[in-house]
């Protein structure tokens, strides 16, 4: 008897736990209410800040050097960045007023420090040809002495000499003979 | 007694002085040339109706007689003397007729038409005092080749005489008239100028081989003025040296050499001798000073060349190895561009006296000094002809820079150029 009863009782308590775990489990699914429509406005706000970086890492900030590389060497001669010089007649040494041009090409020949030129000598027309692609020469030669002298090594530069043969200005006065009879810079390498 | 001596001395010594004074000019124009031989060239003979033909013979006889004329070897006889005698007959030929108008060389030339495109030419050169035929030759040849034979017949004559050809010979020069500097040649009278070189680069001081067939010269390429020899005929061009600048480069007469002026070592213009190949380069100048613009001697065994060594441009003579140099150029402060005669006795020269450019030439036997050129201009870059004769230069008397002979002493400048400007001429020898 006494375990007629027990089973009976455990069969109820099974039954009931059962019954009562169904029960609440469907109280549960009515009550969450729908999410409220304060939710949607926040986003907005956040996607605003996001737009500035990806387009500008692409373009980096070039430095002149890197500018300066980035052209030809057409381009860079146009510029004439290395003065030319100015001699007296007949003569192939340096002048004063030569010397301080010749100082600020080979500071800009420091600061770029890969350039090779060439230095081209030339006359005017009031030398003979012979003499006078002699003498352009001379005048290629002191002008890589003085920037020699200036620091600048002589592996970077080569001379070469045109005579009275490429005159500057064609006219036949003192101003174009003194314009004609000079040193020229040309950058051959970079 | 003594004083009457004395007296008497000094007399014979003034006389002596008036006498020789003269008799030493004479002496001298009989070096400078020997009197030309009067020679009569009668007009052509023609063996055929055809008009074109006559035309062409009257050309040839042209031709010849400018080149004769031209030559201070021969003097012709003024056509008006023929009609004192009798027609020329070849079959039959008088010579008393010729030997009465002073005639001591007689040529005779015929043309003849040959199957329509060509010509025969065939000239005759008669000594006339012995009534014999010295020399004969026929030439066959394209009617457009006409100024050729001409000169080749002109040639003929002056070997007869001992000297070299002339008419024949070229000059190499430099012109921009087709746009940039490049190498042009033509004959010694100006025809046929003919471009050499199409590189569009400057091309620069040429000057021929002593075979007359390669041209040394330079050129600007790459930003360096290097030294090329050219066979034109072939098209083939070798590099001598590219290093430092290459300029004023001269073949020896001997054919052997070739001397020029390069910076190729510490960068100053030192003169350098090579095989004509342009192989073996060696170093002849050690200066600090110029040195350029050589030229050989007619023997090969001296180099004259321009040094400011003694502080302006001057004249040097030294070997052919670089030793034993001495100065030749005096009285001026600027003396360039030495033309050594191929005769042997002279050198040419640019001399600049306020900044007027004239061609001198200097005896090297009795170092007289004559004055070639005179004219407000700018003459230069003197070069001889094969005889020695005649030289040619740049000058800019007109304005524009263009070429120009001259004969040895001053005489019958004559233009030869005149299409853009026109320089550096070199004289083939």
């Amino acid at each position: 008897m006494k375990k007629a009863i027990i089973f009976s009782l455990a069969f109820l308590m099974v039954f009931a736990a059962l019954s009562s775990c169904r029960g609440r489990a469907r109280v549960e699914e009515v009550t969450p209410p729908p999410p409220p429509p304060e939710v949607v406005e926040q986003p907005e706000v956040e996607t605003v800040e996001k737009v500035e970086e990806p387009v500008v890492v692409k373009e980096p900030e070039l430095t002149e050097e890197e500018i300066f590389m980035s052209k030809t060497l057409e381009e860079i001669n146009l510029e004439a960045p290395l003065q030319m010089i100015h001699f007296d007649y007949d003569k192939y040494f340096i002048r004063d007023d030569a010397k301080f041009v010749l100082e600020a090409n080979a500071d800009w020949l420091k600061k770029y420090d890969a350039i090779v030129i060439l230095i081209e000598g030339h006359c005017d027309e009031r030398g003979t040809e012979e003499y006078n692609l002699a003498l352009g020469e001379k005048r290629a030669k002191s002008t890589l002495d003085y920037l020699a002298s200036l620091g600048i090594s002589t592996d970077r530069i080569r001379t070469i000499s045109y005579g009275k043969s490429v005159p500057l200005d064609p006219e036949h006065n003192e101003i174009s003979w003194q314009k004609n009879r000079r040193a020229q810079f040309l950058i051959i390498k970079k | 007694m003594k004083i009457k001596w004395i007296l008497l001395g000094g007399i014979i010594i003034f006389l002596a002085v008036l006498i020789l004074h003269p008799q030493q000019e004479v002496v001298i124009s009989i070096k400078e040339g020997m009197p030309a031989i009067p020679l009569a060239l009668p007009d052509f003979m023609v063996r055929s109706s055809s008009p074109e033909t006559k035309a062409l013979a009257q050309e040839l006889h042209k031709i010849i007689s400018d080149d004769l004329k031209y030559s201070r070897v021969f003097q012709l006889l003024p056509k008006s003397y023929y009609s004192y005698i009798r027609p020329l007959n070849p079959e039959e030929i008088f010579f008393k007729d010729w030997e009465s108008i002073q005639a001591n060389i007689l040529f005779v030339g015929e043309v003849q038409e040959s199957d329509g495109k060509k010509i025969l030419f065939e000239g005759k050169i008669y000594d006339v005092k012995a009534g014999r035929l010295i020399f004969g030759k026929r030439y066959q040849s394209e009617k457009v080749l006409l100024r050729l034979v001409a000169h080749k017949m002109a040639d003929e004559i002056m070997k007869i005489y001992g000297e070299r050809e002339l008419f024949t010979s070229k000059i190499v020069f430099i012109s921009n008239r087709d746009g940039n500097d490049e190498l042009y040649m033509m004959d010694y009278d100006g025809h046929n100028q003919t471009r050499v070189t199409f590189n569009k680069k400057q091309d620069y001081m040429p000057a021929w081989s002593a075979d007359g067939k390669k041209i040394a010269y330079t050129s600007y390429r790459n930003n360096r003025a290097g030294l090329y020899i050219l066979n034109p005929f072939k098209g083939e061009i070798t590099e001598v040296v590219s290093k430092g600048t290459n300029f004023a480069p001269t073949f020896s007469p001997d054919g052997k050499k070739l001397a020029f002026c390069s910076t190729m070592e510490e960068g100053n213009p030192e003169i350098y001798v090579a095989t004509s190949e342009g192989k073996k380069i060696k170093r002849l100048t050690f200066n600090k000073a110029i040195d350029t613009a050589p030229s050989w001697s007619p023997t090969s065994r001296e180099i004259a060349f321009t040094s400011d060594r003694g502080g302006t441009p001057q004249i040097y003579i030294m070997d052919a190895e670089g030793s034993n140099i001495r100065r030749i150029s005096f009285g001026g402060n600027y003396h360039d561009a030495p033309a050594w005669s191929p005769a042997g006795g002279r050198i040419a020269y640019v001399s600049r006296v306020d900044q007027i450019f004239d061609i001198y030439a200097l005896n090297l036997r009795t170092e007289q000094v004559v004055k070639l050129t005179e004219s407000n201009a700018r003459n230069e870059t003197p070069s001889w002809s094969p005889d020695g004769r005649h030289l040619v230069f740049s000058s800019n008397i007109t304005g524009t820079i263009q070429l120009y002979t001259i004969d040895y002493d001053g005489s019958n400048l004559r233009r030869l150029t005149s299409k853009g400007e026109s320089k550096l001429p070199d004289w083939s020898r």
